[in-house]
Protein backbone atom coordinates (compact mmCIF):
# COMPACT_ATOMS: atom_id res chain seq x y z
CA UNK A 1 0.00 0.00 0.00
CA UNK A 2 0.84 3.43 -0.72
CA UNK A 3 2.33 6.03 2.07
CA UNK A 4 0.24 8.89 0.45
CA UNK A 5 -2.48 11.01 1.70
CA UNK A 6 -4.69 9.74 -1.04
CA UNK A 7 -4.69 6.34 0.20
CA UNK A 8 -3.96 7.42 3.54
CA UNK A 9 -6.44 9.96 4.26
CA UNK A 10 -9.60 7.37 3.93
CA UNK A 11 -8.00 4.66 6.73
CA UNK A 12 -8.03 7.96 9.18
CA UNK A 13 -11.39 6.95 10.51
CA UNK A 14 -11.13 3.92 10.99
CA UNK A 15 -8.03 4.35 12.54
CA UNK A 16 -8.88 6.78 15.25
CA UNK A 17 -12.28 4.26 15.86
CA UNK A 18 -9.70 1.21 16.98
CA UNK A 19 -11.47 -0.50 13.81
CA UNK A 20 -8.20 -0.65 10.99
CA UNK A 21 -6.03 -3.70 10.64
CA UNK A 22 -2.84 -4.32 11.39
CA UNK A 23 -1.39 -3.22 8.24
CA UNK A 24 -3.82 -0.47 7.71
CA UNK A 25 -2.52 0.84 11.06
CA UNK A 26 0.97 0.48 10.48
CA UNK A 27 0.45 2.53 7.55
CA UNK A 28 -1.33 5.80 9.16
CA UNK A 29 1.55 5.62 12.06
CA UNK A 30 4.02 5.70 9.31
CA UNK A 31 2.28 8.56 7.01
CA UNK A 32 1.41 10.67 10.16
CA UNK A 33 4.63 12.06 10.90
CA UNK A 34 5.25 13.52 7.74
CA UNK A 35 2.04 14.71 7.16
CA UNK A 36 0.00 17.49 8.34
CA UNK A 37 -3.15 17.39 7.04
CA UNK A 38 -3.68 13.95 7.94
CA UNK A 39 -2.72 14.77 11.70
CA UNK A 40 -4.50 17.81 12.07
CA UNK A 41 -7.68 14.67 10.47
CA UNK A 42 -6.75 12.76 13.37
CA UNK A 43 -6.78 15.76 15.82
CA UNK A 44 -10.31 17.31 14.74
CA UNK A 45 -11.68 13.50 14.82
CA UNK A 46 -10.02 14.05 18.86
CA UNK A 47 -11.37 17.16 19.27
CA UNK A 48 -14.88 15.90 18.41
CA UNK A 49 -14.90 13.09 20.62
CA UNK A 50 -13.77 15.18 23.56
CA UNK A 51 -16.61 17.37 23.20
CA UNK A 52 -19.06 14.53 23.00
CA UNK A 53 -17.50 12.31 25.51
CA UNK A 54 -15.97 14.21 28.25
CA UNK A 55 -19.11 15.85 29.62
CA UNK A 56 -20.93 12.66 29.78
CA UNK A 57 -18.09 11.11 31.49
CA UNK A 58 -17.75 14.01 34.10
CA UNK A 59 -21.53 13.42 34.51
CA UNK A 60 -21.71 9.76 35.02
CA UNK A 61 -19.05 10.25 37.77
CA UNK A 62 -20.68 12.69 39.56
CA UNK A 63 -24.15 11.09 39.40
CA UNK A 64 -25.49 8.90 42.74
CA UNK A 65 -28.50 8.18 40.90
CA UNK A 66 -30.68 9.31 43.56
CA UNK A 67 -33.75 7.38 44.27
CA UNK A 68 -34.23 5.91 41.01
CA UNK A 69 -34.45 1.91 41.47
CA UNK A 70 -37.10 3.19 43.58
CA UNK A 71 -38.98 5.16 41.56
CA UNK A 72 -38.59 2.10 38.98
CA UNK A 73 -40.24 0.06 41.71
CA UNK A 74 -42.79 2.22 42.64
CA UNK A 75 -43.89 2.89 39.01
CA UNK A 76 -43.88 -0.86 38.33
CA UNK A 77 -46.11 -1.67 41.55
CA UNK A 78 -48.96 0.77 41.04
CA UNK A 79 -48.87 -0.40 37.07
CA UNK A 80 -49.44 -4.10 38.75
CA UNK A 81 -52.31 -2.58 41.45
CA UNK A 82 -55.52 -3.14 39.48
CA UNK A 83 -57.61 0.42 39.59
CA UNK A 84 -61.12 0.14 41.22
CA UNK A 85 -62.56 0.45 37.69
CA UNK A 86 -60.36 -2.84 36.79
CA UNK A 87 -61.55 -4.71 39.50
CA UNK A 88 -65.14 -4.04 39.41
CA UNK A 89 -64.85 -5.11 35.47
CA UNK A 90 -63.44 -8.35 37.14
CA UNK A 91 -66.44 -8.57 38.64
CA UNK A 92 -68.80 -7.83 36.31
CA UNK A 93 -66.65 -10.15 33.41
CA UNK A 94 -68.79 -13.06 32.45
CA UNK A 95 -66.43 -13.98 29.96
CA UNK A 96 -65.51 -16.65 32.55
CA UNK A 97 -69.06 -17.76 33.10
CA UNK A 98 -69.05 -18.03 28.77
CA UNK A 99 -65.85 -19.80 28.58
CA UNK A 100 -67.15 -22.51 30.60
CA UNK A 101 -70.28 -23.21 29.06
CA UNK A 102 -72.36 -22.40 32.57
CA UNK A 103 -74.67 -20.65 31.07
CA UNK A 104 -76.71 -23.24 29.30
CA UNK A 105 -78.31 -24.97 32.17
CA UNK A 106 -78.28 -21.18 33.99
CA UNK A 107 -80.70 -20.34 31.08
CA UNK A 108 -83.02 -23.00 31.06
CA UNK A 109 -83.42 -22.52 34.79
CA UNK A 110 -83.94 -18.94 33.88
CA UNK A 111 -86.94 -19.99 31.62
CA UNK A 112 -88.29 -22.64 33.69
CA UNK A 113 -88.77 -20.31 36.96
CA UNK A 114 -90.13 -17.53 34.34
CA UNK A 115 -92.66 -19.72 33.33
CA UNK A 116 -93.89 -21.04 36.95
CA UNK A 117 -94.03 -17.28 38.57
CA UNK A 118 -95.16 -15.73 35.67
CA UNK A 119 -99.43 -16.74 36.02
CA UNK A 120 -98.84 -15.20 39.64
CA UNK A 121 -97.29 -12.27 38.41
CA UNK A 122 -99.50 -11.63 35.13
CA UNK A 123 -102.82 -12.54 36.99
CA UNK A 124 -106.00 -9.70 37.22
CA UNK A 125 -107.00 -8.52 39.84
CA UNK A 126 -110.44 -6.40 38.95
CA UNK A 127 -110.47 -3.96 42.04
CA UNK A 128 -114.41 -3.00 41.47
CA UNK A 129 -117.18 -4.62 39.06
CA UNK A 130 -117.31 -3.20 35.80
CA UNK A 131 -120.62 -2.78 34.22
CA UNK A 132 -122.28 -1.24 31.54
CA UNK A 133 -125.65 0.49 30.53
CA UNK A 134 -127.79 -1.27 28.96
CA UNK A 135 -130.87 0.93 28.76
CA UNK A 136 -131.75 4.70 30.00
CA UNK A 137 -135.17 5.63 30.31
CA UNK A 138 -135.99 9.01 31.23
CA UNK A 139 -139.68 10.50 32.04
CA UNK A 140 -140.82 14.06 33.82
CA UNK A 141 -140.72 11.88 36.91
CA UNK A 142 -138.21 9.51 37.37
CA UNK A 143 -135.35 7.83 35.58
CA UNK A 144 -134.59 4.11 34.99
CA UNK A 145 -131.13 2.73 33.82
CA UNK A 146 -130.71 -0.65 33.66
CA UNK A 147 -127.33 -2.27 33.50
CA UNK A 148 -125.36 -5.63 33.03
CA UNK A 149 -122.86 -6.33 35.08
CA UNK A 150 -119.67 -7.86 33.50
CA UNK A 151 -120.11 -11.64 34.09
CA UNK A 152 -123.61 -10.62 32.32
CA UNK A 153 -125.46 -12.75 34.74
CA UNK A 154 -127.10 -10.27 36.87
CA UNK A 155 -129.00 -7.34 35.27
CA UNK A 156 -129.50 -4.36 37.57
CA UNK A 157 -132.22 -1.66 37.35
CA UNK A 158 -131.52 1.23 38.77
CA UNK A 159 -135.34 3.91 39.48
CA UNK A 160 -134.40 7.05 40.57
CA UNK A 161 -136.13 10.77 40.61
CA UNK A 162 -135.02 13.27 39.05
CA UNK A 163 -133.74 16.33 41.42
CA UNK A 164 -136.16 19.13 41.34
CA UNK A 165 -133.30 21.61 40.46
CA UNK A 166 -132.45 20.36 37.74
CA UNK A 167 -135.72 19.99 36.47
CA UNK A 168 -136.10 23.34 37.70
CA UNK A 169 -133.98 24.26 35.41
CA UNK A 170 -134.67 22.31 32.56
CA UNK B 1 -25.03 -13.50 26.34
CA UNK B 2 -24.26 -15.74 29.30
CA UNK B 3 -25.86 -18.28 31.04
CA UNK B 4 -26.39 -16.09 34.14
CA UNK B 5 -27.67 -13.15 32.11
CA UNK B 6 -30.32 -15.64 30.19
CA UNK B 7 -31.33 -16.59 33.68
CA UNK B 8 -31.94 -13.18 35.01
CA UNK B 9 -33.62 -11.91 31.55
CA UNK B 10 -35.98 -15.54 31.59
CA UNK B 11 -36.92 -14.64 35.55
CA UNK B 12 -37.81 -10.67 34.33
CA UNK B 13 -40.12 -12.39 31.44
CA UNK B 14 -41.59 -13.72 34.51
CA UNK B 15 -42.50 -10.53 35.67
CA UNK B 16 -39.66 -11.13 38.84
CA UNK B 17 -38.68 -7.63 40.01
CA UNK B 18 -35.37 -8.68 41.97
CA UNK B 19 -34.26 -9.90 38.50
CA UNK B 20 -34.70 -6.84 36.80
CA UNK B 21 -33.15 -4.69 39.83
CA UNK B 22 -29.90 -7.31 38.89
CA UNK B 23 -30.52 -5.94 35.45
CA UNK B 24 -30.44 -2.47 36.28
CA UNK B 25 -27.69 -2.64 38.36
CA UNK B 26 -25.93 -4.06 36.02
CA UNK B 27 -26.89 -1.54 32.82
CA UNK B 28 -27.86 1.67 34.28
CA UNK B 29 -25.17 3.95 33.86
CA UNK B 30 -24.56 2.43 30.16
CA UNK B 31 -28.17 3.74 30.02
CA UNK B 32 -27.95 7.06 31.73
CA UNK B 33 -24.39 7.18 29.37
CA UNK B 34 -26.32 6.91 26.01
CA UNK B 35 -28.86 9.16 27.73
CA UNK B 36 -26.64 11.80 28.52
CA UNK B 37 -25.62 11.59 25.31
CA UNK B 38 -28.80 12.72 24.11
CA UNK B 39 -30.68 15.18 26.35
CA UNK B 40 -27.47 16.65 27.48
CA UNK B 41 -28.97 17.19 30.93
CA UNK B 42 -28.96 15.59 34.55
CA UNK B 43 -32.57 15.71 34.87
CA UNK B 44 -33.98 14.74 31.70
CA UNK B 45 -31.55 11.75 31.81
CA UNK B 46 -32.15 10.53 34.81
CA UNK B 47 -35.79 10.65 33.91
CA UNK B 48 -34.66 8.50 30.93
CA UNK B 49 -33.17 5.84 32.57
CA UNK B 50 -36.38 5.74 34.79
CA UNK B 51 -38.44 5.44 31.69
CA UNK B 52 -36.03 2.93 29.94
CA UNK B 53 -36.40 0.12 32.81
CA UNK B 54 -40.20 0.72 33.15
CA UNK B 55 -40.43 -0.07 29.58
CA UNK B 56 -37.78 -3.16 29.54
CA UNK B 57 -40.20 -4.47 31.92
CA UNK B 58 -42.74 -4.29 30.27
CA UNK B 59 -41.62 -5.61 26.49
CA UNK B 60 -38.78 -8.32 28.03
CA UNK B 61 -41.49 -10.79 26.94
CA UNK B 62 -41.02 -9.67 22.92
CA UNK B 63 -37.11 -10.19 23.59
CA UNK B 64 -36.50 -13.65 22.01
CA UNK B 65 -32.57 -13.80 22.38
CA UNK B 66 -31.86 -13.52 18.58
CA UNK B 67 -29.87 -10.24 19.16
CA UNK B 68 -27.38 -9.69 22.23
CA UNK B 69 -29.55 -8.52 25.06
CA UNK B 70 -27.25 -5.37 25.51
CA UNK B 71 -28.47 -4.12 22.04
CA UNK B 72 -31.74 -4.64 22.88
CA UNK B 73 -31.98 -2.63 25.92
CA UNK B 74 -29.22 0.33 23.96
CA UNK B 75 -31.79 0.74 20.83
CA UNK B 76 -34.41 0.87 23.81
CA UNK B 77 -32.24 3.73 25.57
CA UNK B 78 -31.48 5.26 22.35
CA UNK B 79 -35.43 5.64 21.13
CA UNK B 80 -36.11 6.75 24.53
CA UNK B 81 -33.62 9.23 24.98
CA UNK B 82 -34.78 10.86 21.29
CA UNK B 83 -38.51 10.87 22.17
CA UNK B 84 -37.81 12.51 25.29
CA UNK B 85 -35.31 15.06 23.60
CA UNK B 86 -37.90 15.61 21.28
CA UNK B 87 -40.32 16.34 23.41
CA UNK B 88 -38.25 18.98 24.75
CA UNK B 89 -38.46 18.60 28.38
CA UNK B 90 -36.37 20.72 30.54
CA UNK B 91 -33.62 21.49 28.20
CA UNK B 92 -32.36 25.14 28.96
CA UNK B 93 -29.66 25.25 30.90
CA UNK B 94 -28.96 28.94 31.30
CA UNK B 95 -30.77 29.70 34.22
CA UNK B 96 -28.62 29.48 36.99
CA UNK B 97 -30.70 30.12 39.81
CA UNK B 98 -33.77 27.48 38.30
CA UNK B 99 -31.38 24.82 37.47
CA UNK B 100 -27.96 25.53 39.48
CA UNK B 101 -29.01 23.41 42.58
CA UNK B 102 -29.56 20.29 40.48
CA UNK B 103 -26.87 19.76 38.24
CA UNK B 104 -23.76 17.29 39.78
CA UNK B 105 -21.35 19.93 38.42
CA UNK B 106 -22.59 22.52 40.51
CA UNK B 107 -20.28 20.85 43.69
CA UNK B 108 -18.99 23.83 45.57
CA UNK B 109 -15.79 23.65 44.12
CA UNK B 110 -17.21 25.41 41.10
CA UNK B 111 -17.66 28.01 40.40
CA UNK B 112 -20.37 30.18 39.17
CA UNK B 113 -19.02 31.07 35.60
CA UNK B 114 -17.65 27.55 35.21
CA UNK B 115 -21.18 26.18 35.89
CA UNK B 116 -22.73 28.55 33.17
CA UNK B 117 -19.75 27.59 31.11
CA UNK B 118 -20.36 24.38 31.32
CA UNK B 119 -23.93 24.73 30.76
CA UNK B 120 -23.69 26.98 27.65
CA UNK B 121 -21.23 23.97 25.92
CA UNK B 122 -23.87 21.37 27.02
CA UNK B 123 -26.50 23.32 25.15
CA UNK B 124 -24.20 24.30 22.50
CA UNK B 125 -23.45 19.90 21.65
CA UNK B 126 -26.89 19.13 22.06
CA UNK B 127 -27.63 21.57 19.83
CA UNK B 128 -25.72 20.38 17.12
CA UNK B 129 -26.19 16.69 17.79
CA UNK B 130 -30.28 17.41 17.29
CA UNK B 131 -29.30 19.05 13.61
CA UNK B 132 -28.17 15.56 12.24
CA UNK B 133 -30.94 12.98 11.08
CA UNK B 134 -31.10 10.10 13.22
CA UNK B 135 -29.67 7.42 12.01
CA UNK B 136 -26.38 9.62 11.87
CA UNK B 137 -27.11 10.73 15.76
CA UNK B 138 -27.51 7.16 16.92
CA UNK B 139 -24.30 5.72 15.05
CA UNK B 140 -21.93 8.83 16.51
CA UNK B 141 -23.48 8.58 19.45
CA UNK B 142 -23.31 4.57 19.89
CA UNK B 143 -19.42 5.11 19.21
CA UNK B 144 -18.04 8.16 20.41
CA UNK B 145 -19.76 8.07 23.89
CA UNK B 146 -20.57 4.22 24.21
CA UNK B 147 -17.81 3.09 22.40
CA UNK B 148 -19.76 0.34 20.51
CA UNK B 149 -17.45 -1.34 17.47
CA UNK B 150 -19.01 -1.07 13.92
CA UNK B 151 -20.48 -4.56 14.19
CA UNK B 152 -22.05 -4.14 17.61
CA UNK B 153 -23.32 -0.38 16.02
CA UNK B 154 -24.54 -2.76 12.94
CA UNK B 155 -26.36 -4.87 15.29
CA UNK B 156 -28.01 -2.07 17.50
CA UNK B 157 -29.25 -0.31 14.37
CA UNK B 158 -29.82 -3.53 11.90
CA UNK B 159 -27.81 -1.81 9.00
CA UNK B 160 -24.56 -3.16 7.49
CA UNK B 161 -21.02 -2.25 8.72
CA UNK B 162 -20.13 -0.24 5.64
CA UNK B 163 -23.90 2.00 6.55
CA UNK B 164 -22.38 2.74 10.15
CA UNK B 165 -19.15 4.19 8.48
CA UNK B 166 -20.77 6.05 5.74
CA UNK B 167 -22.73 7.68 8.96
CA UNK B 168 -20.06 7.99 11.15
CA UNK B 169 -18.35 10.01 8.44
CA UNK B 170 -20.86 12.19 7.30
CA UNK B 171 -22.21 12.85 10.82
CA UNK B 172 -19.10 13.63 11.93
CA UNK B 173 -18.19 16.08 9.03
CA UNK B 174 -21.05 18.25 10.00
CA UNK B 175 -20.84 18.32 13.80
CA UNK B 176 -17.30 19.58 12.98
CA UNK B 177 -18.29 22.31 11.13
CA UNK B 178 -21.24 23.04 14.07
CA UNK B 179 -19.13 22.86 16.68
CA UNK B 180 -15.76 23.90 14.78
CA UNK B 181 -15.21 26.39 17.81
CA UNK B 182 -14.97 23.60 20.35
CA UNK B 183 -13.50 20.97 18.08
CA UNK B 184 -10.02 22.95 16.70
CA UNK B 185 -9.56 25.94 19.47
CA UNK B 186 -5.97 25.69 18.36
CA UNK B 187 -6.64 26.22 14.92
CA UNK B 188 -10.00 29.05 15.45
CA UNK B 189 -7.50 30.89 17.89
CA UNK B 190 -4.95 31.50 16.23
CA UNK B 191 -7.57 32.93 13.61
CA UNK B 192 -6.52 30.61 10.76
Amino acid sequence: MKNSCSSVSPLIERYFDRQATDEERALVERHLPVCTTCSEKLMALEGLKNALKAPVDEALQEETFPWVWEKIEKNIRMERKPSWWNLLRSWLDLSYLLRKRVWIPAVATAIVLALIISPFLFQKTPSYLEASVVEYVESDTHNVMVYDLETGQVTVIWLFEEPEEETFSS
Amino acid sequence: MNDKETELISRCQQGDQDALKEIFNQYHKKVYRIAYGVVRHREDALDVVQEVFIKLFRSIKNFKGKSAFYTYLYRLAMNTAIDHSRRGKKGTFFSLDEEGGFQPSDSPDKRPDQIVARKEVEEKVRWAIDQLPQDQKETLIYREIEELSYEEIAEATGCSVGTVMSRLHYGRKKLQVLLKDMVNPVRNSSGI
